[in-house]
């Protein structure tokens, strides 16, 4: 199926998912690590192993990659 | 897909426990490993009493993880009078990205009724890291000055308030790179210092004057569920890459990880576990030459105890002032 996900404050990108795909896979769909991003149908998180069901969702990115204050350098 | 414990939605499903969490729980449970770890690491000790309360400064970013920790610390804590909670955010001088991440802090802490201090690299040190990273003298990533910068400056202030320890947000997804880093350049010094400085439990570590002592109560919590609870909470949080961000070694390591994780998941949480016995033993055995070495002395710019004559904050500003 087809899923249109739009990428919160980023651009919006239509993947092609199998049928039986979770959020998790969507994810990868579009390039992320489930890790890092969170899907949102009608505004709220969903599990990532659920089964995709809806024809259009929110990624919504919830870690930046590097340079996080406080993170930086080598923590001690 | 429903909530383990109710009949709630789950909004996250964490594959190496398997649990599947509503918001409500997903918050309780991120809550529940934050007190936990200040209850295993000791932080609050026996002898903390209402007229002698513990004293904690926390390095406020306005990042999700600083800003998590302030509020569930605040809530915990808020009724308790053997604790004092002190944030504290600072201005690198990156013009538009931190003025907003310190409008998260200001919102926060007034929300919170915490003390809030903000100091600047600009008015210690007459340093803004836009301009550093323009003139880059040393050649080096911006990180890596604004690191040795912040550093200072936590140390220097958490100090000044007769902080009794310094918390930071770290998250699970940090102290696992960290571990890794450590791993990989076989650097078990490194290992036994990250220990003694904010890994060990209190009681285990060795007491020192040199710095005040740090803890990262967030660090049992992957950084998704961190971001997750900013986001359930709406907690006034900034999640922006710095635009100077510029860590090649850690980005590697940290995808490295994400994807172990996806194969293996409870990566994190066993690397942590055989890391925190490792750098015990490391500790033990590293510890004496660390702390009883008679190079360390006082830089002679600025009074920090340091293994040079110019400590590496002295010798990094006075090439900067140089350029």
């Amino acid at each position: 199926m087809n899923v249109t996900c739009d990428v919160v404050g980023g651009e919006t990108e239509t993947v092609s998912v199998a049928e039986d795909a979770t959020y998790a896979d969507l994810c990868r769909a579009v390039g992320f690590s489930p890790h890092e991003v969170t899907v949102l149908v009608d505004g709220r998180p969903v599990a990532e192993d659920g089964t995709v069901t809806e024809e259009r969702v929110e990624l919504l990115r919830l870690v930046k990659g590097g340079g996080r204050a406080g993170a930086t350098g080598r923590a001690r | 897909m429903e909530c383990d414990k109710c009949d709630r939605d789950a909004v996250h499903h964490a594959a190496y426990s398997g649990a599947h969490l509503c918001g409500h729980h997903l918050c309780e449970s991120v809550e529940r490993r934050v007190r936990r770890r200040i209850r295993q690491d000791d932080l609050l000790p026996d002898d903390a009493t209402p007229e002698n309360p513990q004293r904690w400064v926390i390095g406020l970013s306005g990042g999700k993880d600083s800003v998590v920790l302030t509020q569930i610390l605040a809530e915990t804590f808020d009724a308790d009078p053997r604790v004092e909670l002190v944030a504290l955010s600072i201005h690198e001088g990156i013009e538009g990205y931190r003025d907003e991440s310190l409008a998260a802090c200001n919102e926060l802490t007034a929300e919170l009724d915490v003390t809030h201090e903000t100091v600047s690299y600009a008015e210690e040190f007459d340093v803004r890291m836009d301009e550093v990273v323009e003139d880059d003298p040393e050649n080096m990533a911006p990180c890596a000055y604004c690191g040795v910068f912040r550093r200072d400056l936590l140390e220097a202030y958490a100090a000044a308030y007769d902080a009794d320890k310094l918390l930071t947000g770290h998250n699970l997804d940090d102290e696992a790179q960290t571990a890794l880093m450590n791993f990989f350049e076989g650097d078990l010094h490194q290992m036994a210092t990250h220990y003694d400085a904010s890994l060990g439990p209190f009681p285990d570590r060795t007491p020192t004057d040199r710095f005040v002592p740090r803890a990262k109560p967030l660090r049992d919590v992957p950084e998704k569920e961190v971001a997750l609870y900013a986001h359930l909470r709406d907690l006034p949080a900034h999640i922006t890459e710095c635009p100077h961000a510029s860590e090649a070694y850690r980005g590697e390591i940290r995808d490295l990880l994400l994807s172990m994780e996806e194969d293996h998941p409870g990566t994190r949480h066993s690397i942590m576990a055989g890391y925190e016995e490792l750098a015990a033993l490391a500790a033990e055995k590293y510890r004496d030459e660390a702390t009883h070495d008679g190079d360390l002395s006082p830089c002679v710019e600025c009074g920090s105890t340091t293994a040079r004559d110019v400590c590496r904050k002295c010798s990094l500003l006075e090439s900067i002032r140089a350029a």
